[in-house]
């Protein structure tokens, strides 16, 4: 018998069981009762004759997933062992042995936390069914903290994706005086679709872009910064916003099985000049916005979403700023924002909102458009980014 | 997410009976749509009486289903948009890639074609 033991300890058993009895016959008993899952090496017993030796054993022996413990015995009796188990682990379950009808003691040990109770004489039909019962009951606990685990990784993991979109937004927006920028993205949950950029074009012209991603989450942003990459690279060749669309059209459909698209406008600004051109992507139009609040929405160029189908023209157009004038880029995520009444917000209320409050700099405005969806959408759960970016000629001076 | 579906001449009909399509239901429209439709129909006609509102990601749903049916060679065409869910798809240039008409027999002539 005892050369057995040692070989379990050789090599691990799935389950290792302390079982507490002052009783030495038990022993012999147990291992006679239970050597078939002592073979197969479900199942290890380890022995103590007290309380006191128990929590000793608890905390020297590795991995005892369970405790079966007699209540009457020298020393520590298996109540207060009951209260004492969780010093050494939380994980660990007892059942309790009592007499049979001790109803007393049960409620006590049962109060105290064990998981089960069996009665003396010990039937070992029932108590394999105990044990069994107590080691599944383990084995769940054990996959759903391990799932919990998972789950705080991955939250974890968003957080830093997160975290590097946020990242490669533009935060600082240098200009050589003569306009101002300013952009913001809100995402609906811990990782958006939605982005913009500011590039610095090679000819003194500076390229301003929006865009959605369809969908939302992880697949999303892995879309969002493939275009984000796809956009720069072509930026700096190719200067027509047109064409620039046409070419990260090709190159974001090559691959697509996943079915993903952007959409997405492009606007190259001179500031020497105060013109832009811009295509749009299957993007809504801008809004442009004049000194004293009032607004047009400028015409949408003919162009689908882009990744979708290749070989596309976009078309382009073109409009000149005066001193004061805002172009504002949005995203669906401010003109289809919902109130609790389900309405939509709309582009009227963006321009209501700059015909009350003219004459801003570009990062009010910006705040305007970001705060407009907040107040509007307050008390409903939001599932798209909101996303604004302004370009003002020449800031006017502050009031 | 509710869809109603049935059947005329090999057309598949499919009304959808939410209101909004976004990304709170796109998973459940495009399982429900995979699963309506079968190997032998010819044609699929959406109709949208009740939508009113479609974001990116059910329009990723609309782009997914025209992939599967142009494979089998079968026609698409989407009824009874509000104009809400139209300016979308006249925005985004899916009114290039997908049949839209008015009524549902429109869309059901355009699938026997």
């Amino acid at each position: 018998m005892f050369s057995q033991d040692v070989k379990q300890k050789s090599k691990k058993a799935k389950y290792k069981i302390l079982v507490v009895d002052d009783e030495p016959d038990l022993r012999p008993l147990f291992l006679q009762h239970m050597r078939r899952p002592i073979r197969s090496k479900t199942y290890d017993f380890v022995f103590a004759h007290d309380g006191f030796e128990a929590l000793e054993k608890l905390k020297t022996e590795e991995g005892i997933d369970m405790v079966l413990s007699d209540i009457n015995m020298p020393r520590m009796d298996g109540l207060t062992l009951l209260e004492r188990i969780p010093e050494v682990s939380s994980e660990i379950k007892a059942v309790i042995v009592s007499a049979y009808g001790d109803m007393e003691n049960i409620r006590v040990a049962m109060n105290r936390g064990a998981f089960d109770f069996i009665t003396k004489p010990i039937d070992f039909k029932d108590l394999k069914i105990t044990v069994k019962r107590t080691l599944d009951h383990i084995e769940e606990w054990r996959k759903a903290f391990e799932a919990r685990e998972k789950l705080l990784l991955l939250q974890n993991e968003l957080t830093v994706a997160s975290m590097i979109q946020q990242s490669i937004l533009p935060e600082r927006f240098v200009t050589d005086g003569s306009y101002k920028l300013f952009g913001a993205m809100q995402p609906a949950s811990n990782i958006g679709g939605d982005f913009f950029d500011v590039i610095n074009l090679p000819n003194g012209k500076v390229g301003l872009v929006i865009a959605d991603v369809s969908g939302k989450g992880v697949p999303a942003a892995l879309f969002m910064m493939l275009s984000r990459t796809v956009l720069r690279s072509v930026t700096g060749n190719i200067e027509e916003p047109g064409e620039v669309l046409e070419v990260v059209n090709d190159q974001l459909h090559e691959d697509n099985e996943s079915c993903m698209f952007v959409t997405m406008l492009y606007i190259v600004y001179d500031p020497n000049t105060n013109e832009f051109v811009y295509s749009s992507g299957g993007h809504d139009p801008p809004l442009l916005v004049r000194s004293d609040g009032s607004s047009v929405q400028l015409e949408l160029t003919d162009g689908m979403a882009l990744g979708i189908v290749p070989d596309l023209k976009y078309q382009q157009s073109s409009c000149t700023l005066n001193q004061g004038d805002s172009v504002v880029l949005y995203t669906d995520g401010v003109t289809e924002a919902i109130n609790t009444d389900e309405e939509q917000l709309g582009i009227e209320r963006v321009r209501e909102a700059f015909k009350s409050k003219p004459a801003m700099s570009a990062k009010r405005s910006c705040n305007l458009v970001i705060e407009l969806v907040e107040d509007f959408a307050r008390g409903m759960p939001q599932f798209d980014d909101t996303t604004c970016l302004v370009l003002q000629c020449k800031e006017l001076p502050a009031l | 997410m509710d869809i109603h579906t049935q059947r005329n001449n090999g057309t598949l009909i499919v009304k959808v009976e939410s209101r909004r399509i976004d990304s709170s239901n796109a998973r459940s429209f495009h399982a429900n749509l995979e699963d309506a439709i079968q190997d032998d129909d010819t044609g699929l006609v959406l109709n949208f009486s009740n939508v009113s509102y479609i974001s990116s990601a059910g329009m990723r749903v609309i782009l997914s289903v025209l992939k599967v049916l142009q494979k089998k060679e079968a026609k698409f065409a989407i009824c009874d948009m509000k104009d809400s869910v139209r300016e979308v798809f006249n925005i985004s240039g899916f009114d290039k890639i997908v049949n839209i008409r008015d009524s549902q027999d429109d869309a059901l002539t355009v699938c026997a074609a």
